[in-house]
């Protein structure tokens, strides 16, 4: 067995002061009180001072040999093997003092302190260890000496605040800060990560996945998305997947010129691109041409997509069905014009989204003439349609799907006229009706839906303070329309900064106009957002998710900020809805431990401590 | 029903054979992570011989060990919330992603 570390292979310097301490008689120094606090006791460094002496002796008779390990010099080396040999006897009497040693530590009071102290400690679990440990530890060199540096054994005098390196010696003052640097860096990436996962965490249950193993397929389109740039082609994978591997891509912004090429296939009919912002006007007019069978187009954040492209587009043979086209404000209406002249026949679907000042009600006219096929309009984020292009829509009789969201607000009774027309027309077709911020429209809209639609799958009338609750009520009261799978009426409420609790009019979605649209729509209701609908009463809340009611349809529902939700009524949604997976309940006060089930997920309980997941059988309830 | 609860009965075990012969034996209730395995035993398919066997013809042994281990590893964290990502070779990523596809997990 090697003799543990030689404390030291230089005799103990002669001159230094070896324990200033002793030397101070005074009754209340700081540094006694030091001492004393730390456990030092006169008694105790003599009884050390005098084991290391006899250990220091002991390696000195070795002569120099022992020293090797720390700074071998070429001289001693050549003397190694013979003074291995003279040392066998010394080695062995070495061996029993310090065993000696050791036994005094574990017969003393203050090993049987520090066992109490380690008790849980595996690390000290064996006595003979931890007496050993205790030993070498007293045998290390004391502040004031000189010690070789482990590291890079280099000189230098030990102090108090001396750090001991991987092996056990002790470090220079160099070497130990820049194992602090290491070990600063490490704990600091330590808590950078937990705090990412944390994050991470909290921003999947907002985007409604719930937290645990991700599955298969959505591991495979990560990897495949971090390791885009090695891949040449998509080979044959189906469209679904191919979609979603693009929309992952520019969920990650990856998606530039080059990354584009994979998503081009020719002969495949649909181009979607989810974020275009780093694509070029060159780019878009590569989609043409290397996919010139595109029927579906669909770019998002197609700042690029101008005059240029669309000239480009013009001079193809490109038919397409669908054009769904988002921030492209460089396309001026001349351009429009020309389009929807010479392509506008075959078009089915038409989505334009944030084009700032242009696409105006002269467009829309001209949509109404030159697309007869048109089954699908959109128009979103407008700064430019008025009442009178509205007035245009009426003239699309084949219209489907109808979604408008404009910002030049439509002015009382002009704007209820504009949609009478529109209802009146494509009413009775409709099958998704979509409009958003309608601040002046009026309960005659509500009256001309219930009249004139009877198809509808998904209707959204939001930020509106005009309609009542008796309007609403009379809206899906004895409603010829089938049971409703989408409804989203959020900001419907009543606003007076001067009176805010009041509401005299029952403006706004209330108790009633709820009960009756859960009564016409809650069987096969899947997505329900009333958020913001602060008159709905808690009564009215109990009676629609009491005991006896199940929703067996409901996935999503967002009760954000009505102000009547509490713990209970959360929990009766919980037992109405068994197939929910998501619950909103942002800037609702009344909700504050409710117990979330299992796999359901509820965002923005007002607490810092996020949603409580109710046990189980199997498992216990937790917090994440 | 009958019979496929028998079948629960018969083995807690099922096997997937790749289409070049290789056979992983994993837990029943690992594999039904995967709906279309999940179908293959309850119903009477093609691929599934004897109640407890899924033949893939279209998986080889390589993916389909990357597919086993994908049901142990969410078997085993199922009801863990700060789960590490299983790590894919991106050389997989393709084959892996179609065979995800085929499984339905």
């Amino acid at each position: 067995m090697n003799p543990p570390n030689p404390p030291n292979s230089m005799p103990p310097p002669a001159g230094p002061p070896q324990r200033p301490a002793r030397q101070i008689r005074g009754p209340q120094s700081a540094l006694t009180d030091f001492l004393a606090s730390q456990g030092i006791n006169a008694n105790q460094i003599r009884q050390d001072a005098d084991a290391r002496r006899a250990a220091a002796r002991a390696s000195l008779q070795n002569g120099g040999g022992d020293g090797d390990d720390d700074a071998p010099s070429p001289e001693a080396e050549s003397e190694v093997a013979p003074a291995r040999k003279e040392t066998k006897a010394q080695a062995a009497k070495r061996k029993k003092e310090e065993e000696k040693a050791i036994a005094k530590i574990k017969a003393s009071k203050q090993f049987q302190r520090r066992r109490k102290q380690y008790g849980s400690d595996d690390d000290m679990s064996d006595e003979d260890e931890a007496a050993r440990a205790i030993f070498e530890e007293s045998m290390a060199p004391l502040p004031g000496q000189m010690e070789n540096c482990e590291l890079c054994e280099k000189r230098f005098s030990v102090t108090a605040y001396s750090r001991a390196g991987p092996d056990g010696g002790l470090l220079c003052p160099k070497c130990s800060k820049e194992l602090g640097k290491e070990e600063g860096s490490a704990k600091k990436k330590r808590k950078i990560a937990a705090g990412r996962a944390r994050r991470q965490l909290q921003s999947n249950l907002l985007d409604g996945i719930y937290p645990g193993a991700k599955d298969l397929m959505t591991l495979c389109i990560e990897t495949l998305a971090k390791n885009v740039h090695n891949a040449d082609s998509l080979g044959d994978l189906s469209d679904e997947l191919v979609d979603k591997i693009a929309a992952i891509l520019s969920k990650k912004r990856l998606m530039t010129p080059e990354t584009l090429y994979l998503f081009l296939r020719p002969g495949s009919d649909t181009v979607t691109v989810y974020d275009a912002a780093k694509l070029t006007s060159d780019d878009f007019i590569r989609i043409f041409q290397i996919v010139p069978t595109v029927k579906h187009l669909r770019l998002r954040n197609a700042i690029q997509f101008k005059n240029k492209v669309m000239d480009h587009l013009l001079g193809t043979t490109v038919e397409l069905e669908t054009l769904s086209l988002h921030g492209s404000n460089l396309i001026d209406d001349g351009r429009w014009d020309q389009f929807l002249t010479e392509k506008g026949s075959h078009l089915r679907a038409l989505k334009v989204y944030n084009t700032d000042g242009h696409f105006g009600d002269e467009q829309l006219e001209m949509v109404a003439t030159h697309c007869p096929n048109l089954h699908r309009l959109k128009v979103c984020h407008n700064q430019k349609v008025t009442t009178k292009g509205v007035h245009h829509i009426a003239k699309m009789p084949n219209l489907t799907h109808l979604s408008l969201e404009l910002y030049q607000q439509m002015p009382f009774l002009e704007g209820d006229l504009s949609l009478t027309d529109v209802l009146d027309s494509t009413g009775a077709g409709l099958r998704t009706l979509s409009l958003a911020t309608i601040h002046n429209l009026t309960n005659n809209v509500l009256k001309d839906i219930h009249d004139n639609c009877q198809n509808l799958s998904k209707l959204r009338l939001t930020d509106n303070s005009t309609f009542t609750d008796d309007g609403f009520a009379n809206l899906f009261t004895g409603w010829l329309n089938p049971p409703l799978i989408y409804i989203d009426l959020h900001k419907c409420r009543h606003i007076d900064a001067a009176e805010p609790r009041e509401n005299p009019n029952r403006v706004g979605l209330g108790s009633a106009g709820f009960e009756a649209l859960m009564a016409h729509s809650g069987l096969t209701l899947k997505h329900l957002n009333v958020h913001s609908c602060r008159h709905i009463s808690r009564e009215a809340f109990e009676n629609v998710f009491a005991e006896d009611k199940t929703y067996l349809e409901m996935q999503e529902i967002d009760i954000s900020f009505c102000q009547s939700v509490n713990d209970f009524v959360v929990g009766s949604i919980f037992r109405s809805c068994p197939n929910l997976k998501t619950l909103k309940v942002f800037g609702n006060f009344g909700v504050k431990e409710v117990k979330v089930p299992k796999g359901k997920i509820l965002i923005g309980v007002p607490n810092a401590l996020g949603m409580q997941i109710e046990g189980t059988e199997e498992d216990e309830g937790r917090v994440i | 029903m009958a019979s496929s609860s028998q079948k629960q009965g018969s083995s807690k075990y099922v096997t997937l054979i790749s289409s070049d012969g290789f056979e992983f034996v994993v837990l029943r209730e690992a594999a039904c992570i995967s709906k279309a395995i999940k179908k293959m035993l309850a119903g009477s398919f093609l691929e599934t011989k004897r109640g407890d066997r899924c033949h893939f013809e279209e998986i080889n042994g390589i993916v389909l060990e990357k597919v086993a281990e994908y049901f142990c590893y969410n078997h085993k964290n199922r009801n863990r919330e700060d789960v590490p990502d299983m790590e894919i070779p991106p050389e997989l990523c393709l084959e892996l992603l179609m065979a995800a596809d085929y499984l339905d997990t």
